[in-house]
Order: C-alpha cells, then structure tokens, then sequence
C-alpha cells in the first residue's frame, strides 16, 4: 500500500482547508475575502466551489496552493500541510491558463513535467497520452501561438493531469470551451472520480456542476452561504415532482385541486403534489385513465437554488 | 531542487531564443561594422586601441539594453499573465522560480555576450589583421555586470512593475558608476558607496594588456557578492507576495 492509499485508509481527506480567512488592509480599511470558509473534499469526489464573481472562491484555491498568504485557517493536501512538498501529488488548472505562444504544446508539457519530478522517459509517454486524452493528438510540435483559446483550455487541463495527481483543482474548465470540449471536461472529471482522485471544481457553470458534483460549497461575499450534496440543496422537501400524459383536454378535475405549478409541453403535463397526497392523485389519474411517466422527488435547478440564495444572504461587507 | 531551477532556466532561455534575440546580435554586428570607417585615424596600434575601446562600449550598452529587456518584466508579465500560478501550484518554492528565472536571463546574457564578442574580435581581425581576444575579458566583465542588473530588476520586479523596475534599473547604474567622480578614495563614505566598478576594465582592454587571474576572481567576488545580497532580497520580497 503506498503513502497516499495509506492516508486514505486513515480516513483522511484528500483536501482540506479549515477555518479559512484572508483579510487585506487592517482596522477601518479592513477588507475581508474570505471568512471562516471550511472545506472537506473525499477521495473520488468530485466537489463544487460556486459562487458569483468576487465570492472568494479564487483566493481560497490560491491560499490553499500557496500563492496567497492566508490570514489564517490550516490548509492540509493528503493530511499534509498545504506546502510544495505536498503539491507534489496535486494538479491545478488555473482560470484562463495562458502560456508562451512561442513555445510548442510539447516544450510546454516537457517543463511542467520536469517541474513535477517526472523523469524524461516517462514524460515523452505520458506528454502524449494526456495530448491525445485532452484532444490534441498529433500537436505536439504546434506552436501555441497557433492554438485556439479552447485549444489553449485543452492543454492547460493537459498540464493539470499530466503527473497522475490524486488531488487536482480545477478552476473555470470549461471556460472558453464549445459544447464538445465542454463533454469531454465532463467526462474527463468523471474519469478522475473513477480513478479515485479527488477533484475540486471552480465554477461559475452551473449545468457542469449539476452534472458532475457530488457535494458542493456555495461561497457568497466570502463566507459559505450553503454547502452539501446536489441532491440535498436541490430536492423540494415534501414535494415530488410527476409528469403524466393522458387524452386531449386538461388534467382531471381531481388532479388539479391537489397539484401545482403544472406544465405542459410536448403531449406530456409535468406539476408537483405533496408528499401526502401523492397516492390521492395518483388513484385519481389512474381512474381518469392516464398514463404515468415518472415520480420523483422535485428538484429545483442550481441555476434558481444559486439565485434565491444568493438574493437570501445578508449584504455586508464586500470581498474580493 | 537543482533540476526544478534548472528547468525554470531552460524556459527562460528557450523563451528568449523563440523571442529571436539572434536579432539582437546581428544588429550588434551590423554597429559594429558601421563603426569602422567612422573611427578617426590614428597611428598604428592607437586606432586598433580605439576599435577596442568602441568595442566594449558598444557591446556595454546592448547587453545592458538587453538585460532590461530580458529582466525588467519577467516576472510582472508572469504574474500577469498568470503562468506564474501552474508553476507555482506545483512543487516549485519561490525562491526555486527567482532563481531559475535569473539563471534563464544571465545564460542568455552569456550566450549574446559570447556572440558579442566572436563578432568584434572577427570584424577588428578583419579590419586590422590583429584578433584581439583580450575583448574577451572586457565581455566577461561586462557580462558579470549584467548579470548583477539582472539580479537587481529580478528583485525589484518582485513587487513592482516593468517601468518602475526599468527606471530603478537605470538609476542603480549611473549611481553604481560615480563612486570615483563623488567621493576621495580612502573615505568610510567611498568605502561603503554600492559601486559596481570593479566591472569596469575599458583601460586595461583597450589601451593595456588585460587583468591578471587576480583581478578576474576580485570581479567574481564582487560579482558573488552582488548579485547575492540582490537575489536574497529580491527571494525575501517575492515570498511575501500576493499573487
């Protein structure tokens, strides 16, 4: 069993930053960006950071890799303190990566390696394999002032998976990437997840979240504003969420005075009912004659749970 | 450790090569050139004295132009341009990428300065039918000089920008070079004034023979201890850094 197997036996989070707080200026001028934040990310999973433009989610992920000095809060990667020694086992795609144009995709791939202790046998395979997992087969020797910026995407998550991290950070993916590079984001993320590696996902997008988070933490104004599950946050207590079809006309009289928030596209009516009366209406329809599609719990879309609760958190100061 | 400096140097040199700094050194010769037919004519081993003399001048100010180039917004761009973060979201310490970014510039600075050199040693054989390889001490020294720049703009870049690094640059220069019009040789004020003289060998080169293996290491020394003191406190600024 090697070191990292070992700390996850241990039960030991592949990331972790406890009581995080970064405040620029002092006294009056004080400002806070981020406030008490507290993240735990498992391995194999893959865990959301969220939040609107000036949440502190970037200055976490750069207190966590060093690159800002934290004002307090412990920061520990594999049960190790958040230092170079233990970024060893760590990969991060900073947002918008942006290299030297006139250097080649291979030359960029060959410093990060070098930089991450591979050695130059290793690296030419592994340079390749990641080019070619990323969709840059065969671009090796392009200059990267030839690239496109969702070419420049590609390689920079190249860069970020190129030792075989166990912990990586992502921060914006899919940024400036088009609808099949943005799949393939996804299901390199869901790759990692299966491989065992814990992955912490920055993102303003919220569909990329939705589909491959297992928890995640909404930061507001520096502070977590709400964190859990997907499920969790999104599921409607006591409310399940059910789509019918039956003949022309509306729904069943009886039907329509225990449901709500009906809708109807596609020859199929979607509405929500309580919990309680689930089997009522459900008897109801049955009567009528119509045809039930699905029954599920009712599930708000991140996009409107992000909204409420951002309009929910209390204004105070501002962070960066 | 070493293989991560080392690595970090390599960028900076490959970087600069991609940036065709060769053009840097075509130009050179192409001055140099130029500057032949212009030189007054003077008896026989006076002009070729001048030739030197020229020489060393001409190539002390494109290193110098040069190692602005190369130093002053190293680091402002690569925090900028935020390429500073993979690096250092990696194993990399900080001071590991300081130095790594300064060995890149002065192995460049060595690289034209060599260049340089080849080029006003072949045109004076050429012109004068003597190769005057003492310019090779004068290129040495010059390009100790530059690296000690180097190690000033790679310091103050740590928490200022290109003009601001490029100005301090120049000031650093001019007054490192007025110990001996300012002050009495002998005074505790000459004794403790930054000075970067000791580089200076223009007489020597040109109208001399050169320096002795002892003048040399007293070059190196000062050039150690510079470029040193400037690196460390350039590493202790970075460290405490926002980036």
């Amino acid at each position: 069993m090697d070191a990292v197997a070992e700390t996850y036996a241990a039960g030991v989070p592949a990331l972790l930053v406890e009581g995080a707080r970064k405040t620029y200026g002092t006294g009056a001028a004080a400002r806070h960006a981020v406030r008490n934040v507290t993240l735990r990310v498992s391995p194999g999973e893959v865990h959301g950071l969220l939040g609107p433009n000036g949440a502190g989610k970037t200055t976490t992920l750069k207190m966590l890799l060093g690159l800002v000095q934290p004002s307090a809060g412990r920061f520990e990667i594999l049960g190790m303190p958040a230092g170079p020694a233990a970024r060893m086992r760590l990969g991060f795609l900073p947002e918008q990566p942006y290299f030297p144009p006139q250097l080649t995709a291979g030359e960029i791939l060959r410093l990060y390696g070098r930089l991450s202790g591979l050695d130059r046998g290793g690296l030419s395979r592994r340079a390749a394999d990641v080019l070619e997992r990323v969709g840059l087969q065969g671009r090796a020797s392009s200059l990267l002032s030839t690239f496109s910026r969702g070419m420049l995407q590609r390689l920079g998550i190249a860069q970020a998976v190129l030792h075989e991290p166990d912990v990586v950070i992502l921060d914006e993916p899919a940024s400036g990437l088009d609808p099949v590079g943005q799949r393939d984001v996804r299901n390199l993320i869901l790759e990692l997840r299966e491989r065992g590696v814990a992955v912490l996902l920055s993102s303003h997008q919220l569909s990329e979240v939705e589909a491959v988070c297992d928890q995640v933490t909404i930061l507001n104004r520096g502070s977590i504003a709400a964190e859990g599950s997907i499920s969790d946050l999104l599921n409607v207590r006591g409310q399940m969420s059910v789509r019918v079809r039956g003949p022309e006309g509306d729904l069943p009289a009886a039907v329509l005075e225990l449901v709500s928030d009906i809708a109807f596209a596609g020859g199929e009516w979607m509405f929500s009912v309580p919990d309680a009366r689930v089997r009522e209406a459900v008897d109801a329809l049955d009567e009528a004659g119509w045809e039930l599609i699905s029954l599920n719990p009712k599930r708000e879309s991140l996009e409107d749970y992000f909204a409420s609760l951002l309009g929910e958190t209390p204004a105070e100061e501002d962070a960066a | 450790m070493i293989g991560r400096v080392l690595a970090i140097a390599g960028a900076v040199v490959a970087d600069a090569r991609r940036r065709k700094v060769v053009w840097v050194v075509a130009l050179f010769a192409v001055v140099m050139a130029a500057a032949i037919p212009s030189l007054p004519s003077y008896g026989v081993g006076v002009v070729e004295a001048v030739y030197r003399e020229v020489a060393l001048a001409v190539s002390y100010v494109a290193v110098m132009v040069l190692t602005l180039a190369l130093a002053a917004n190293r680091i402002p761009a690569e925090v900028e341009r935020r390429t500073l973060y993979a690096v250092l979201g990696r194993t990399v310490r900080r001071w590991e990428y300081v130095m790594g970014t300064w060995l890149g510039i002065v192995a460049t600075l060595g690289a034209v300065t060599t260049a340089f050199t080849l080029v006003v040693v072949s045109i004076g054989w050429l012109a004068y039918g003597v190769p005057m390889w003492v310019l090779a001490q004068g290129a040495f020294a010059v390009w100790l000089e530059s690296a000690v720049l180097a190690a000033f703009c790679v310091a103050i870049s740590a928490v200022a920008g290109p003009v601001v690094v490029s100005t301090a640059a120049l000031a650093f220069l001019f007054i490192a070079h007025t110990r001996e019009a300012l002050l009495e040789p002998g005074t505790l004020a000459y004794a403790v004034y930054p000075s970067l003289d000791a580089f200076n060998i223009i007489a020597p080169v040109a109208h001399g023979t050169g320096v002795g293996i002892g003048y040399a290491a007293a070059m190196l020394a000062a050039f150690v201890g510079w470029a040193g003191a400037l690196l460390l406190a350039g590493n202790v600024m970075f460290l405490r850094k926002d980036l």
